[in-house]
């Protein structure tokens, strides 16, 4: 990167400034690509590294003024108070029970619906691809109390089921499925049926196997979503102990009940599996974006 | 009519067995099922019910009072929800033009190929991946007034230190540009994956007809970019109107609900006291017409456009 950059700028004061064409476009281009890249990555990466550094420090490094990048020495002090002092082990807890109930929950059902969606003809499957697409326009927030009325109908108030079961039939999910299983070709789907295997049998031995991309894809973004979650587990979870991490600390923080040098940690520790998540699968997030957004 | 021909395809194979419970005709409905009631239970009833609900009074959700259309009414008059729409509005419309334009130029940017370019890649689409309470909470902590971080930094260098979440103007502000940094890299990979489905050999045909990169950009990549444009609008427009949470954390809705937008306004007439279901419920209502009608205007438009 460095080489290419003093290149560019070697370039600059000479003849790309004044000279028209094509000539001056490559050196000029970089240096502007690179400033503004650089720009962007400072003003993401700074508030982030800051906070990381900062889960590190004692109530009285925070407070010091002028502030020291560095902590005096990098103790986990902050996240085991955190996690002794108060209840962050059940939230943490809560928030790993829903993320990965409902992540299940949504594979299962979000596949046998993307497959009778897909792979059969049937009265009415337009008319319900069609409800489950526009329901893309109809965003949780905007439903809200006419949902929570059902869930409490239901007694899934103030219960972990609450948050795993409502969310679970997710528009996205069912669309990128459906898309991906159109291209399996007809023929595998009829070779095994009249190899004796039954619907069921050919739907778990034959589709899904072929379906590893858009389940990969599907299984990322629902963890993201339900680790991340917030407005749905807020109403749902009325007792402390059925918080998940976003609503205990959005919750304690405007409270001012917990030291922020423990809020710090345990952003630290909620952001930690997303972004490891995202290091080792990051091609099946670019790719199901990029699904999503050719419909 | 094809509808009803593919039907007839179906049921060709069924009519040598004459079973009463055919597999292939019952299957479709059995795979689809489980989905459908969580689906129906819990979104498309709500959606239907909701209308209804915002015909009532309820201040527990347990009794119901008819009072027509009593909830809309007042809600026109409430300078609360009044100032809640208008700013939703005023948010929602400078967070999609500023997304669009951004997404765009980043994705060009990122679109050649050199060196650190998955780096910056991954860095701008990091912050989507997090906690958007998060987010929030710790945005709320660097823009302290005497002792976030900016403030300090900005205070050595003897640039004043703003009130950016203490002035309602500033802090309108701050919640776009925070909204802006949590969605923008999203929005950015899909205009690059738009981006990366045109023909490169359309510009290079465009530098032989000695199109300049400014020219270049204009009567090509924008409009052969429309359709993943659309997609993009329409999805940060959804996004906009039910922003919630990384507000919730960053001003609270504050100073003096300089910030509180639909959603949140709707949150707390149904959850916090006085609760009103109804009138929450036709909030919901009005909400939802916006995010319907903005989406619905910008899908016309684009047909639009393309067919022009």
């Amino acid at each position: 990167m460095s080489t290419t950059q003093t290149a560019a700028r070697g370039v600059r004061p000479g003849s790309s400034w004044t000279s028209m064409g094509s000539s001056r476009t490559p050196a000029l281009g970089l240096v502007i690509r690179y400033t503004m890249l650089t720009v962007t990555a400072l003003v993401v990466l700074v508030p982030l590294v800051w906070t990381v550094l900062s889960s590190f420090k004692t109530e009285l490094e925070l407070a010091a003024r002028p502030p020291r990048p560095l902590p005096a020495e990098f103790s986990f002090n902050n996240y085991t108070g955190a996690l002794e002092s108060f209840a962050f082990g059940t939230y943490l807890m809560n928030s790993t029970i829903v993320t990965v109930g409902a992540t299940i929950l949504t594979l299962v059902i979000n596949t046998m619906c993307a497959y009778g969606l897909a792979k059969y003809n049937f009265r009415g499957r337009n008319f319900l691809f069609l409800l489950v697409l526009a329901t893309i326009m109809v965003p949780l927030q905007v439903i809200l109390i006419a949902v929570y009325q059902v869930a409490a109908q239901l007694g899934l108030v103030n219960s972990l089921w609450g948050m795993i079961i409502p969310p679970a039939a997710t528009p996205t999910g069912v669309f990128l499925l459906r898309q991906y299983m159109l291209g399996i070709p007809d023929e595998l789907i009829e070779a095994a049926r009249i190899d004796g295997a039954g619907e069921f049998r050919t739907f778990l031995r034959v589709v899904i196997p072929l379906c590893g991309a858009p389940i990969a894809v599907v299984t990322i973004f629902s963890i993201m979503w339900r680790w991340n979650d917030f407005l749905w587990p807020l109403i749902i979870a009325q007792d402390q102990s059925k918080y998940t991490l976003p609503v205990a600390l959005a919750q304690f923080n405007s409270q001012l009940i917990v030291p922020f040098n423990y809020i710090l940690a345990m952003s630290v520790v909620s952001m930690l599996p997303v972004i490891i998540m995202f290091l080792f699968l990051q091609r099946y997030i670019v790719l199901g974006i990029a699904s999503s957004g050719l419909k | 009519m094809p509808k009803a021909d593919a039907a007839t395809v179906t049921a060709a194979p069924s009519r040598g067995r004459r079973r009463w419970l055919d597999p292939i005709k019952v299957a479709p409905y059995l795979f689809v099922l489980p989905n459908m009631l969580v689906f129906g239970l819990f979104t498309i009833w709500p959606a239907i019910n909701m209308f209804n609900i915002s015909l009532y009074d309820s201040t527990n959700g347990r009794t119901f009072r008819w009072v027509g259309t009593e909830n809309y009414s007042e809600l026109i008059s409430n300078a609360a929800f009044v100032r809640a729409f208008t700013s939703t509005l005023f948010f929602t419309v400078v967070f999609v033009v500023l997304t669009t334009i951004l997404a765009t130029g980043y994705a060009i940017l990122l679109n050649q190929s050199f060196r650190g370019r998955s780096f910056f890649r991954a860095v701008l689409f990091l912050p989507s991946l997090l906690s958007a309470v998060v987010v929030g909470l710790l945005w709320g902590w660097i823009l302290d007034r005497t002792n976030g971080l900016l403030n300090v930094g900005l205070g050595a260098l003897g640039l004043g230190q703003p009130g950016w979440l203490i002035d309602g103007r500033l802090a309108m502000g701050v919640i776009i540009f925070v909204g802006l940094w949590i969605h923008v890299g999203f929005y950015t990979l899909i205009m690059l994956s738009g981006l990366q489905g045109i023909d490169p050999s359309v510009y290079e045909a465009a530098s032989i007809d000695g199109a300049g990169p400014t020219q270049q950009f204009f009567t090509m990549t924008w409009p052969l970019l429309r359709p993943t444009t659309l997609v993009v609008v329409i999805l940060a427009t959804i996004s906009g109107f039910q922003s919630f949470d990384f507000i919730w954390t960053l001003t609270g809705g504050g100073p003096v609900g300089a910030t509180t937008l639909m959603v949140q306004y709707i949150y707390e007439r149904a959850f916090q006291s006085p609760i009103r279901y109804g009138l929450a419920s036709a909030g919901g209502v009005i909400l939802f017409i916006c995010v319907f009608g903005f989406t619905l205007l910008n899908y016309l438009n684009g047909r639009r456009q393309e067919a022009a």
